[in-house]
């Protein structure tokens, strides 16, 4: 029994991932992770040197000031050429000095009104962050000349200028650790686009093989020997495995890109993200249990239809539960142990994300997770059950979908 | 002891029977075939002869023994729709199917390429399957079907779609097996294969034996009525009284008598008039047989 399944299963898995296509799309995510890296590094760099910008203000002291702001300020890094008081000429110089590229723009402060007119002129639109940039340095500018107009001290403008820092702790286990809720939000995001991805690709790989072997009338051959729960099980873990070593090399080549030598090598902002060891292990243990219940369903429905034509119109089936994840992420977030998200968590199709965003962000009874597991076993074993006879069946009758009084007729037969 | 015994084996999917109250065994050594027009539930039979379905009722012995998987490692099976990984190389492909019958890789490897020089296709056991030719494919198939030595052997419909250099070499590959005392079941509705290789058939149609025993004994129970004559000249000679019904081609004839005894008589006729090269008296080709017994039954699904 079991060698027949591993027998299948080794097949299936050296057979994929021989393919071009199985190579091909393992090296080029990591290939474009690199390079999409690569280039807004590029990217960032580039917009600060390149701005390089004139401030045109009667008000000398203002003028430094925010000179200042924009060459030091906290997220800008621009040059900036100081003129002031204006002549009557200087208006036609920075115009064109931008015109002829040596500057990118001007800011023009008119403060001859009560409410001080600012024009930023460029050759091209104002990039969003630029702006944004000079927005942001005009109103700690104003506000730092407006408390100093009321007589305070530039050291007690400067305290008060600190931006808040709000940190955030959690009481788990007894103990309070700094794991916050955005780690946990970030672990679900990046489980739900993992457990997507590869459902996605492989659990139809999964559909599209039993398929492939219907079409090919292979499984007759494959029947007179082995069992069709063999077959299945067999198929679902080569497949599975391929899936589970290419989603292993693209985390590896994300870690390895993330890693903080590198990032800071790059000269990109960092990037935290703890994982706790329990966490990993539930991340690991829920994905591969996931993993194998919607390919299961994957493998029914490419049980049931001839085609993959066919098997496109059952996509839905598979995205629907993990859409339904999604919507109730928040609910849970806000209110991990509510009777809702218990609830919720316990069900084999939400499972995975649900109680993983559970354990992460909250302390789950242990009969919760052992429930869970259960559960989602169980799940597993009748999706299997029910794709092994409804295989069996359907190599007796081909060339129609079958509908749904007739799949349970099948459940009778064989 | 019988290699394959059914008894009063019936299946029924939905509303279509199409096995009823089927019986016969099949003894060692023999070569047996299955025989039955399209749709007459001989694939069905077979496919639960290798359990692939289950009967509603009746039992299926093999090897002396209930239907049990564990005998699958003895039996050879060869479906009708033949079937490979279309992208896998030839020899991993008998390689995995050997193993899954519990031969090891060496073994395995072995028996292939023993075998693909045997049927003259070593060139094809470098090549992925969807490479090759529909014939060589099938050859494959074959290979895939004997590559651990079953002592049952069974195959729906093996000549079919072969060329007759292939399909003899084929067939002579079955007499070698019956001779090293394998025993061989297949199906066809090919009369005139049946009627050289087989000792013992199994005549089906709509789900039930219309004709069932070894092929002696069986063309025995008619009577030798058949002319076979070919001829140069006059052909008045079948006129003769004694003739209940001929057909007349080029320069020979077929013919049915009433009485076994016309037969002299009708040949010293000829002789006058024409100069014959042939002569035979014999019994019914099973073909005529098959198309009297199957035609009797009312129209089968065609």
């Amino acid at each position: 029994m079991l060698n027949n399944t591993l027998l299948i299963a080794r097949r299936e898995y050296i057979e994929r991932v021989r393919t071009k296509g199985f190579v091909i799309t393992t090296l080029l995510i990591p290939a474009l992770m690199a390079g999409g890296m690569f280039f807004s590094v590029l990217k960032t760099r580039n917009s600060k040197s390149a701005s390089h910008i004139a401030v045109i203000a009667q008000d000398a002291d203002l003028a430094l000031d925010i000179q200042n702001e924009l060459e030091h300020g906290k997220d800008s890094a621009m040059k900036v050429d100081v003129i002031s008081p204006p002549s009557p000429e200087t208006r036609k110089t920075v115009v064109d000095e931008t015109v002829d590229k040596q500057i990118d723009g001007f800011l023009w402060i008119d403060t001859a009104t009560s409410t001080p007119k600012i024009t930023y002129t460029a050759v091209n639109h104002a990039d969003i962050a630029t702006k944004d940039t000079i927005s942001g340095a005009m109103r700690r500018v104003f506000m730092r000349q407006g408390l100093k107009h009321r007589g305070l001290d530039s050291v007690d403008i400067k305290t008060m200028m600190e931006p808040v820092e709000v940190e955030t702790d959690t009481i788990k286990n007894g103990e309070i650790s700094k794991s916050d809720t955005m780690t946990a939000f970030f672990g679900a995001y990046v489980l739900f686009f993992l457990m997507y991805m590869a459902v996605m690709l492989h659990g139809m790989n999964v559909a599209r093989s039993i398929i492939e072997e219907k079409t090919s009338r292979v499984f007759e051959v494959m029947l007179a020997t082995v069992r069709p729960e063999e077959m299945m099980m067999g198929k679902l873990f080569g497949v599975g495995a391929v899936g589970l070593t290419q989603i292993g090399i693209w985390v590896a080549a994300a870690i390895l890109l993330s890693s903080q030598a590198i990032v800071s090598a790059v000269g990109a902002g960092s990037v935290q993200v703890h994982f706790s060891a329990p966490q990993i292990a539930a991340f690991i243990g829920y994905f591969v249990l996931g993993f194998l219940l919607y390919s299961g369903i994957a493998a029914a429905i490419g049980a049931m239809v001839n085609s993959e034509q066919e098997l496109q119109q059952f996509n839905l089936v598979i995205a629907m539960p993990l859409a339904v994840c999604m919507f109730v992420l928040g609910p849970v977030i806000s209110n991990p142990s509510s009777t809702f998200s218990r609830v919720m968590s316990l069900i084999p199709t939400c499972t995975p994300l649900l109680m993983y965003l559970r354990i992460s962000i909250s302390t789950v009874a242990w009969y919760d997770i052992a429930g869970s597991i259960v559960l989602m076993l169980l799940a597993i074993w009748v999706v299997m059950w029910f794709t092994a006879r409804v295989y069996r069946v359907g190599i007796l009758m081909y060339g129609k979908r079958p509908n749904l009084p007739e799949i349970l007729r099948w459940l009778k037969y064989s | 002891m019988a290699i394959v015994r059914l008894q009063h084996v019936r299946k029924a999917y939905d509303t279509k029977i199409a096995v009823d109250d089927l019986s016969f065994t099949i003894e060692p050594g023999s070569m047996f075939g299955l025989l039955g027009p399209n749709g007459s539930g001989k694939t069905s039979s077979i496919r639960m002869m290798i359990g692939i379905t289950a009967p509603d009722s009746g039992t299926v012995e093999l090897f002396g023994q209930r239907f049990d998987r564990k005998l699958l490692q003895r039996v050879g099976y060869l479906p009708e729709e033949r079937g490979l990984y279309k992208k896998m190389k030839v020899i991993d492909q008998l390689i995995f199917l050997g193993q899954l019958r519990g031969l090891d890789i060496t073994t395995a490897s072995k028996r292939a390429h023993a075998w693909c020089e045997r049927l003259e296709i070593t060139e094809a056991i470098p090549k992925k399957t969807e490479e090759l030719s529909k014939g060589m494919q099938q050859k494959i198939q074959f290979i895939a079907t004997l590559l651990h030595e079953p002592e049952l052997v069974i195959m729906d419909e093996p000549f079919s779609g072969l060329d007759p250099v292939n399909a003899t070499l084929l067939m002579d590959t079955l007499l070698d097996l019956r001779k090293q005392g394998r025993t061989i079941l297949f199906s066809t509705h090919r009369m005139d294969q049946v009627e050289k290789l087989c000792d013992a058939i199994c005549l089906i149609s709509r789900g039930r034996i219309v004709l069932s025993g070894g092929m002696r004994e069986i063309k025995s129970r008619y009577p030798r009525n058949r002319v076979q004559i070919t001829f140069d000249g006059d052909s008045s000679f079948l006129r003769n009284p004694g003739i209940e019904e001929f057909k007349l081609y080029n320069s020979s004839a077929e013919i049915r008598l009433r009485d076994e005894s016309a037969a002299q008589q009708i040949l010293a006729q000829a002789i006058t008039g024409a100069r014959i090269t042939r002569f035979e008296v014999m019994e019914p080709t099973l073909e005529e047989i098959f198309i009297e017994e199957v035609g009797a039954g009312g129209r089968v699904d065609a």
